[in-house]
């Protein structure tokens, strides 16, 4: 049935938008008129409820009109409307299948608009919107719900956060999830969270539960997006945080713009309202960071939860998930395993299947295998995998590739529990830094300096380096045990042991400074033999690797004070300087760690060690450090490893064509569509904010025939007014110009 | 010579006469605006004029589904026409009932053109009384949006229709679910007699004069016209029930004989929303006058008495109201 449409003299008599606005502005007055008119929509629900399948569309335009109507002044009569907002549930939950797609929009629209004039509260608007949103099969109803929902909610904890109302959706949501496991209605649960997380509306453990039971569940949809969300949910948090700050406005253009432009309502409010926002961002800059924490953190139980997600979707051999889906899955858990340092030992025998080079996308079950990979893991339980991974990848007659990103795999294994190698294969493996392909041997190379550095008594003695072999010889480069834990303490506490010895001997040093000036010729020697001891701590402080070192270095700096020691001790073999130099060292160590226990810390303290932190960071950037421990401080523990990191040593060989080359200039710099020189788009961006051109500019552009007359008249000048002007010329740029600037 | 020659190029270039040619289109002006657009649909302004003779039913489904359809007034009119005689013919033609041609046909009685209300209310009155019955309450669901509407024309030719059908089945009226209280507040609220509204300001300390409204006039005769029809629905409502003949059988017939009215189990309400009180059925005329005791009668009192002191149009149809009301509830 086509719609008749109402001439434009007819509508003036029938004219529900102006009896809104009548009512708006006196609703006492129009009380009568009001009443009238929810009769006629009392009415027309009647004709409407009656067949809601059958009516016609001339009732349906009308119904739509009178419920507009009734919507937006039911604020204003609520004892006569007191029915309306069962009326609108009523006939969305029983008849949103069937109802008119405009009749069902306003009905929608009107429910959200009487949620904002306070009609209704939130928790009635949403429980009516969500079963609609899960069981409706209209496509635009859906995301016409979703969106009303999020943003409610949204809207329901702008101004603090709305802990009841979250409780109560989270707790449909978590029901949803777990009662009907096969369902995909779950969707809607992992959508709804998803996006509250992300807008940081979200962020306690909670949502996590209901993630957690999504993962949990049998429908792979559901599944795979509570795997999502946990592997990217936080990253995706990040993101928009940045997004949010990244819009910057320029007040002083705009306010410039104000002085220059017409003054108009329109644009005063335009100003106040950037600098409404400026404000806004100042605070925001200046708050405490929210101490959010990651959703991989906040999870309940994690070891009954990997190990739960393990044996349903993994172990599970009648599961049927797509091969991307499981790895997603797999990836969860090993991240799972290796962050919370989780035991699941029948995972490791399960990778075994899937680590050959024919299976597909294997490099990420070999990032996998080395997320799920942490100290604590039986060195029995890895080393057959790495065996595996040696036998099936690397071998002379494997492809370049294949064996570079087995190599580099065994090493982000070993970069984890060091334990998992036997001598004879560490020893295979270094030796295919003499391959010929250069990602296979910066694979390998990578191996042994890995090795070096954790266990260097596995490697052949002519691999171990200079440094791993005075390591050994000192005993400061000692292999870890099974289990063994680091001890525990402050970072950078050493540094400020460091700096507060430095301090204090300064301090002494003035002192001694004073005093001295009283007495200063008589204690020569005394003063000598006092700065001599303070000295040798200093300098097994700043190198705090074998004293030997440090004897060989001596050579010319420090020639007098050994002199003035030889002077005191007078004979002494070397190995009694090493032992003297050793005991030191390892008494300071004690020492160091007994700083924090021993005395209080104080503000200023913990200010200074964070300065202290942050410069042996700049240091370490600077490439003051070895390569490896760079790349450990770089990459977080908590950042999993990805199925790149695998294949990245086997990119080394490859050469790039020219596109991508061009493509990886291009990065970066955005607004270069053409080829033009960086003056020209410097001009043109100039030109474009209307900004007017410098002196020398405008001279240049000026006309010849503007300037010839002057030119000749140049030409014609005898020498001597050409040296006067030349005089007059400097003594004016001496004093700053026709201008006289800065004077 | 730098930017002067430039410009004086750049000038010269506004003042160029536009270079025809020959097979090509005239290139377009600067200024030109598109003025081209695309439809998803195309809205014929006439619709089918040619009458076929042969089929009297496609005829006449025709003429029901452009009586609803049709754009322009006229042809709505006509088409309502056409069926009027169809129906009044003898025999009367009517392929699809008078059930199909209400149903079709409800919705135009809040029709903008006021030709097309008259034709309508001219059609009822051809409708068999006897098939109107059935579907009293759907027709009273729309003459009550009529009597609310904002339009006063469509107000007062709804009235012409409630007269019409309480003289084709004034007990259904009254009596259906609804039909009472529900058509009672339309007909306060038309009024302007309205005990709920005034009580919800008044408890502000406010008196409202409700008189003035969105800018139609409120005639005395439009407020005679409404009173006499409030007058003749009392009447109906508190009309003496004749006994039902005597029928030596009815007991009988009560338990082993199908019922001939259409819905005989209504008043249990087995299959339709609960009902609150506006939408109940009065099925009698004690109840009846027992709800409108209790909810309208000071009201319609206070309204008529207002009414009758105006004299003239209005105050003789409020003295027949007063009859009315004391012929019914005396």
């Amino acid at each position: 049935m086509g719609k008749r449409k109402v001439a434009a003299l007819e509508k003036v008599e029938a004219d529900l938008v102006n009896l809104q606005y009548k009512i708006r502005r006196d609703p006492r007055s129009y009380a009568q008129e009001f009443y009238d008119q929810w009769l006629a929509y009392d009415a027309q629900r009647q004709i409407f409820i009656s067949s809601p399948a059958t009516v016609s569309s001339e009732d349906t335009s009308k119904f739509h009109d009178l419920v507009d109507l009734v919507a937006h002044v039911a604020d204003l009569y609520p004892d006569l409307t007191a029915p309306f907002p069962d009326h609108l549930k009523e006939l969305l939950n029983q008849h949103h299948a069937t109802l008119d797609k405009e009749l069902r929009e306003k009905v929608v629209g009107s429910l959200v608009l009487l949620r904002r004039k306070d009609v209704i509260d939130s928790t009635s608007l949403l429980t009516t919107l969500f079963p609609i949103l899960i069981s409706t099969p209209s496509k635009t109803l859906r995301s016409l719900l979703y969106t009303k929902i999020i943003s409610d909610l949204r809207e329901s904890n702008s101004k603090s956060t709305n802990h009841r109302l979250n409780r109560t959706i989270q707790t449909v949501l978590h029901n949803l999830v777990t009662s009907d496991r096969t369902s995909t209605k779950g969707m809607w649960a992992t959508r709804i969270t998803r996006e509250l997380w992300r807008r940081q509306i979200w962020t306690d453990a909670r949502p996590c539960d209901v993630m957690k039971e999504a993962c949990l569940s049998d429908n792979e949809k559901v599944v795979v997006g509570g795997v999502r969300f946990f592997l990217g949910g936080d990253k995706e948090r990040e993101e928009a945080e940045d997004e949010s700050s990244d819009e910057d406005i320029d007040l002083k253009k705009v306010k410039h713009q104000s002085t220059i432009n017409k003054k108009t309502k329109k644009r005063q409010k335009t100003y106040e309202r950037a600098v409404e926002k400026i404000k806004k961002q100042e605070r925001k800059k200046h708050a405490p960071h929210p101490l959010n924490f990651s959703a991989l953190h906040l999870i309940h139980d994690p070891q009954g939860f990997a190990e739960k997600l393990f044996q349903k979707h993994l172990q599970n051999t009648k599961n049927r998930f797509s091969l991307d889906n499981k790895l997603l899955i797999l990836q969860l858990v090993t991240r799972l395993v290796g962050l919370h340092k989780l035991t699941i030992i029948s995972l490791y025998s399960w990778f075994v299947r899937y680590l050959t080079p024919k299976q597909l996308s294997v490099t990420s079950f070999l990032a996998s295998l080395a997320q799920a990979t942490h100290n604590l893991v039986p060195p029995d339980a890895l080393e057959p995998l790495v065996v595996k991974i040696a036998n099936e990848f690397v071998s002379e007659a494997s492809a370049s590739e294949v064996a570079a990103a087995g190599i580099n795999a065994i090493r982000e294994v070993a970069i984890r529990q060091p334990l998992c190698m036997t001598e004879t294969l560490l020893q295979d493996l270094v030796m295919y830094q003499r391959s010929k392909d250069k990602g296979v041997v910066m694979a390998a190379k990578g191996l042994q300096s890995l090795y070096r550095e954790v266990y260097p008594e596995l490697l052949q003695k002519r691999y171990r380096g200079k440094g791993a072999t005075m390591g050994l010889r000192s005993g400061e480069v000692k292999q870890r045990k099974f289990g063994e834990e680091e001890e525990g303490g402050i970072e950078g506490i050493e540094l400020l042991e460091k700096y507060k010895e430095e301090q204090k001997r300064r301090k002494r040093e003035e002192q001694a400074l004073e005093d001295g000036n009283a007495e200063k010729e008589e204690d020569d020697s005394e003063d000598d033999g006092f700065n001599s001891d303070e000295w040798e701590v200093g300098s097994t402080d700043s190198e705090s690797s074998a004293g030997w070192i440090d004897v060989s270095s001596d050579s010319e700096d420090d020639a007098p004070a050994t002199k003035r020691r030889k002077k005191e001790g007078s004979s002494e073999a070397p190995d009694l300087v090493d032992n003297a130099d050793q005991d030191p060292a390892e008494a300071e160590l004690d020492r160091i760690s007994k700083l924090a226990t021993t005395s209080i810390l104080t503000p200023a303290d913990l200010a200074k060690l964070e300065e202290l932190r942050r410069e042996a960071k700049v240091d370490q950037a600077l490439g003051r450090t070895s390569k490896r421990k760079k790349e450990l401080i770089d990459r977080h523990i908590e950042d999993g490893v990805t199925a790149e990191d695998i294949e990245l040593p086997a990119q080394l060989g490859k050469k790039t064509t020219k596109e991508e080359r061009v493509a990886l200039a291009r990065e970066g710099k955005p607004g270069r569509e053409e080829h033009k020189s960086t003056q020209a788009i410097r001009k043109s961006k100039k030109e474009a904010e209307g900004k007017s051109t410098t002196n020398k500019e405008k001279a240049r552009k000026k006309n010849f025939l503007m300037t010839i007359g002057k030119a000749r008249a140049k030409n014609k000048r005898s020498l001597v007014e050409t040296s006067k002007t030349m005089k007059r010329h400097i003594a004016r740029s001496k004093s700053g110009g026709r201008r006289r600037n800065g004077l | 010579m730098g930017s002067s020659t430039k410009k004086k190029k750049e000038k010269k270039k506004d003042f160029q006469k536009a270079k025809l040619k020959v097979g090509k289109a005239k290139a377009k002006a600067a200024n030109f605006t598109d003025t081209s657009f695309k439809s998803k649909s195309i809205v014929v302004n006439q619709q089918t004029l040619v009458t076929d003779g042969s089929d009297v039913v496609e005829q006449f489904k025709q003429n029901l589904s452009l009586a609803v359809n049709a754009k322009s007034d006229n042809q709505r009119r006509d088409a309502l026409a056409y069926i009027t005689n169809q129906l009044s013919a003898n025999p009367p033609n009517d392929p699809v009932g008078a059930s199909g041609v209400l149903t079709k046909l409800l919705p135009l009685l809040s029709d903008s053109s006021t030709s097309v209300r008259t034709q309508l209310l001219k059609l009822f009155r051809a409708l068999p009384p006897a098939e109107v019955g059935p579907n009293v309450e759907k027709i009273l669901m729309y003459i009550r949006g009529g009597m609310t509407h904002l339009s006063n024309d469509i107000r007062n030719d709804t009235l012409n229709i409630l007269e019409w059908l309480l003289g084709v089945s004034g007990d259904a009226v009254v009596s259906c679910p609804g039909g009472w209280l529900k058509t009672l507040n339309s007909f306060s609220s038309m009024l302007g007699w309205n005990p709920s509204v005034g009580s919800a300001m008044s408890s502000k300390g406010w008196t409202s004069a409700s008189k003035a409204t969105l800018g139609t006039k409120k005639g005395p005769e439009a407020q005679a016209r409404q009173i006499q029809v409030l007058a003749k629905f009392l009447q109906t409502g508190f009309r003496a029930e004749a006994p039902p003949p005597y029928n030596p059988m009815a007991y009988w017939d009560n338990i082993y004989r199908l019922p001939e009215s259409p819905n005989p189990f209504a008043y249990l309400n087995l299959f339709g929303t609960p009902r609150d009180e506006d939408s109940e059925m009065y099925p009698d005329r004690i109840s009846r006058q027992r709800i409108f005791d209790a909810k309208w009668r000071p009201a319609i009192s206070a309204g008529m008495e207002g009414a009758k002191k105006e004299g003239g149009t209005v105050g003789r149809a409020a003295a027949t109201l007063a009859r009315a009301l004391s012929a019914g509830l005396g």
